[in-house]
């Protein structure tokens, strides 16, 4: 299953899901329309998509959930998420979910940083993500792009995921920390990544410091919850 | 006399001073206003009533020390303050403080339920417009 977060995408999200079409043909694609105000759910409906659609805005967190929420009633195995913006290629999901389908790991991380393009960070997300690398470092966590919305995730995951923890809004590093904690196998895997508009969260007045400030609190409370059992039941 | 002795001098000067009667009587009216506006919200169903004990209890508590002289009287040296109305000001923002952590606290569980309960309906929606759509 292939979920996509949209909000307000009306415009680049019907070349997405012709590209997925073609790079990715055995996904039931799911696009989760956060409270769009314009034409979105309809070009899901075009681009043959299945439409999940909140009556309102919750956030790119919530809208990812849903879907995670969708996969685990329909009993999916594997689940790729990536963004409606055109920033991730489809081209790269079968890598990312081959890692899964072969019980390798648990979550996938599409990485722009492990050779694959040429995508360039300006100074203050070069230094963000530094910090954060940093941060689940210190956790014994070890990831080159903790910030990537493009991730394959298994049946584990999703378990953990569709919980009350998992934020509304930017689920970052604090849930790949609490997936580690819980015991799940995390890698990464090289992918291609264009530049896109939906990175504002490091961009526009005090949304730098709120994302900052958010991310040490998330990152200390999931450190501070007691860990999760690792069960491997149900996983493929 | 030190400095010390006339300070604690001025002190019980302060704590000694009787507090006017207009103060105690609007003091009274205000909690008797409180008593009448949250029973009045209850009567419109803009109030919950299990939302009305703490404002009740805040009535009460008003009459109590406005018309019990030597209760605020023990509180404002219990806490060191030098007047009674400091005591009161300090009662009354710990108070505050409370109740907004405690509604902060109900937001977040109500942001929480409202978040699952939209997810649910969204994703049962769109499994009962797929089968209505499927041919049968």
């Amino acid at each position: 299953m292939l979920i996509i977060p949209a909000f307000d995408e009306e415009q680049r999200l019907p070349d997405v899901l012709r590209r997925v079409a073609s790079a990715a043909p055995g996904f039931e694609v799911v696009v989760v329309d956060d409270g769009s105000r314009d034409a979105t759910a309809e070009a899901a409906r075009a681009g043959g998509a299945t439409l999940i659609r909140h009556p309102f805005n919750l956030g790119y967190g919530a809208a990812l959930q849903t879907g995670y929420k969708y996969a685990r009633r329909a009993s999916a195995d594997l689940v790729v998420q990536m963004d409606a913006d055109g920033q991730h290629d489809p081209a790269d999901v079968p890598a990312l979910a081959a890692p899964i389908e072969a019980d390798e790991l648990d979550l996938v991380i599409g990485s722009r940083f492990l050779g694959v393009g040429d995508y360039r960070m300006d100074a203050l997300r070069r230094t963000g993500r530094a910090v954060l690398q940093a941060l689940i470092r210190a956790f014994g966590l070890r990831i080159s792009d903790p910030t990537s919305g493009f991730q394959a995730l298994g049946r584990r995951v999703l378990d953990l995921y569709v919980g009350d923890s998992f934020p509304s809004d930017y689920p970052d590093v604090d849930v790949l920390l609490a997936a580690h904690r819980h015991g799940l196998r995390i890698g990464e895997r090289a992918v291609d990544m264009a530049k896109s508009e939906r990175d504002s969260t490091l961009h526009g007045g005090l949304a730098p410091v709120y994302y900052a400030y958010k991310m040490l609190l998330s990152l200390w409370a999931a450190s501070s919850r007691p860990r999760g059992g690792a069960t491997r039941k149900g996983t493929r | 006399m030190t400095p010390e002795q006339r300070l604690a001098d001025l002190r019980e000067l302060f704590l000694a001073a009787p507090e006017s009667t207009a103060t105690r009587v609007l003091a009274v009216m205000l909690s008797l206003a409180l008593v009448a506006i949250v029973l009045r919200l209850v009567r419109r169903r803009t109030l919950r009533e299990e939302y009305t004990p703490i404002w009740l209890l805040v009535a009460v508590a008003i009459a109590l020390v406005s018309t019990v002289e030597p209760l605020l009287d023990a509180l404002t040296r219990a806490i060191g303050a030098w007047t009674p109305s400091s005591a009161l000001f300090f009662f009354g923002q710990i108070f505050l403080v409370a109740i907004c952590l405690n509604y902060a606290v109900r937001l977040s569980q109500l942001t929480l339920q409202v978040k699952n309960l939209t997810q649910e309906l969204a994703v049962l929606r769109s499994v009962v417009e797929r089968e209505e759509a499927s041919p049968r």
